[in-house]
């Protein structure tokens, strides 16, 4: 082997001095500065983080956490119909205020929940029901008139008013659907991050959900975090190779190889998980292990649930 | 010696709380060859990727060539680019490491990126498929070598750069005995040829023949004692504490007999 090696890897190198602690910004010059691609990188690989976060949570001693999964999941469906069927403001508030005293006394972390909870009841809240403000769609008192036209338009089956404004009835529509989809969305945070994955999953067994879809969202759960990882490693193996920094156009061949990387990976995971199925005794059908025996403090929870959604169905 | 990579106090927390090395202090100097040893989640691998700058330690501090391989110093373009000249990092899966669209692809990445000529870059990627035995592989996509070729393009995509330090994790796992023995003459070959070697390793037989230093990483993921093979290999105390050798119960004829046990120290192999 010793006469093998080639030349210049006996050679020595100029150790070429690593420059001195120049202090550099994040954005100036000489600075290396992640590309999207990176960034996209960490984000995908940062899932294993929330699926760590989530069971932490979940495993925290906390009044929720104590509860049976079965009654947390009747819960979280009764609570859902009750937050469609209100057409109060005011009772979707008071809905919001019982879902955030739930998530205090369970001990979760309130400023990443309600981060979540906040963005995504913008993006499918919000902003999806602000058209339903204007005049156009929701007729009634105008609150801010916006565009006036010379005389209304008909274009196709749809009516253009003169006069294009925010109206009183409108806002009340858009702030109704987006605190319907916020509570909604905070109720299914709330309850997956009090239940331990598969606690959830025996619940939905018990509420008849087929055993080959809970299969198949367990597979799915674990090997996203396993993907995660393995999207992770990707990551820094090519930052321990990357002397300097690389066009966007490099970048892009590089991610295009790596999602063939992936899914060759996700082909031969997919066929080994398969054979071991086949291995260990499987025939097609899938039979879980079901949930055990309700405790009287799971009992008590669920009559107060159902009371407590009685109540705000009322008011 | 010269020292060419230093670990402060070194702390690393996986989601800043599941803790993976802890206030791990040591010194590797230029030309050495440095064995971390532990069982399996001791915090070897996240140790070695802490030297290779890839992860940064939530307390203390690593230096390599007496500059600190802070979040900030690699930032800099400059401090980056010379630190992964000289330093390699051979990943335990080999196949998160290869992502050229064929073998040759993958020894010219580097003297490419580093500026060298394709002629002179084309030259160095011969000589290293040469010394590897791949040459045979060179127009094949990474995706249809066998885990030992695959181990020995990793090894040549990093080598073809030059490095003065090399890291290897888990280096022999996993491969047939044949590619073991190939690998571990090219690390004795390596380290003859000047390069500073640290392997992150739990088998045993490795750091014997390399005549290594070795870190040894306990379950609690602190080096609970750094020493020569010689000494550490015949703590047979120490290593059963860190769980790298354990007791092992097997029959003579009839009857049961245990003893410590590993197949490093029993079978030399």
């Amino acid at each position: 082997m010793a006469n093998k090696i080639p030349s210049f890897l006996t050679r020595e190198l100029p150790s070429a001095p690593l420059p001195a602690r120049r202090k550099v910004s994040r954005w100036g010059r000489g600075t290396l500065r992640a590309s999207f691609i990176d960034k996209g990188l960490k984000h995908v690989a940062g899932v294993v983080n929330t699926g760590y976060s989530q069971w932490e949570a979940a495993a925290k001693e906390g009044p929720l956490q104590r509860l049976d999964a079965r009654v947390k999941v009747f819960f979280f469906l009764f609570f859902i119909v009750i937050i469609s069927l209100k057409k109060e403001v005011y009772a979707e508030v008071a809905i919001s205020a019982f879902i955030f005293l739930l998530a205090a006394i369970s001990r979760i972390n309130l400023f990443r929940f309600y981060k979540r909870a906040l963005f995504f009841g913008f993006i499918f809240g919000f902003l999806v029901a602000l058209p339903a403000s204007l005049s156009s769609i929701t007729g009634g008192e105008i609150a801010v008139p916006l565009i006036t036209f010379p005389k209304a338009y008909d274009f196709w089956i749809y009516h253009i008013p003169a006069n294009i404004a925010i109206t009183k009835e409108g806002l009340h529509v858009v702030t109704l659907l987006t605190l319907r989809v916020f509570n909604s969305i905070s109720l299914s945070f709330l309850v997956f991050s009090t239940t331990l994955f598969p606690e959830l999953i025996k619940a939905l067994k018990a509420l008849k959900v087929p055993d080959i879809f809970l299969m198949m969202l367990t597979l799915s759960y674990k090997y996203i975090l396993i993907f995660a990882r393995t999207i992770g490693e990707i990551h820094l193996a090519k930052k321990s190779r990357l002397i300097g920094e690389e066009s966007s156009r490099e970048g892009r061949n590089w991610i295009a190889d790596r999602i063939a990387f992936i899914f060759r990976k996700t082909r031969l995971k997919c066929e080994d998980v398969f054979k071991a199925m086949v291995g260990r005794g499987y025939s097609g059908e899938i039979r879980l292990y079901g949930p055990g025996r309700l405790t009287v403090a799971d009992r008590v929870s669920a009559v107060l649930f159902f009371i407590a959604g009685l109540l705000f169905l009322f008011i | 010696m010269e020292s060419i990579i230093k670990a402060e106090d070194v702390s690393y927390r996986y989601y800043g709380r599941i803790p993976a090395i802890l206030d791990a202090t040591f010194e590797i100097r230029k030309g050495e060859r440095f064995a971390l040893i532990g069982a399996n989640g001791s915090g070897k691998s996240t140790l070695l990727q802490i030297m290779g700058g890839l992860i940064h330690p939530t307390s203390g501090k690593v230096f390599f060539s007496g500059e600190e391989l802070s979040e900030e110093a690699l930032r800099n373009k400059e401090f980056t680019k010379s630190f992964r000249r000289r330093l390699g990092y051979v990943f335990q899966d080999s196949e998160v490491q290869l992502f050229c669209p064929t073998v040759l692809d993958e020894m010219l990445y580097g003297p490419m990126q580093m500026g060298l000529s394709e002629t002179a870059a084309l030259e160095r990627a011969g000589e290293i498929m040469e010394m590897l035995n791949i040459e045979n592989l060179r127009d094949r996509p990474s995706y249809m070598l066998s885990g030992g070729e695959k181990k020995r393009v990793a090894i040549g995509s990093v080598l073809t750069v030059n490095p003065e330090v090399l890291l290897f994790d888990e280096p022999t796992n996993g491969l047939d005995p044949r590619t073991q023995c190939f690998l571990m003459e090219l690390l004795v070959a390596l380290s003859n040829a000047g390069k500073t070697i640290v392997i992150a390793t739990h088998d045993l037989s490795l750091v014997d023949e390399l005549h290594a230093r070795v870190a040894v990483l306990s379950e609690a993921h602190r080096i609970e004692k750094t020493g020569s093979a010689e000494d550490i290999l015949s703590d047979e105390e120490l290593l059963l504490k860190v769980n790298l050798i354990h007791e092992h119960i097997h029959f003579h004829g009839q009857t049961a007999h245990s003893h410590l046990h590993s197949h490093y120290f029993f079978h030399k192999h």
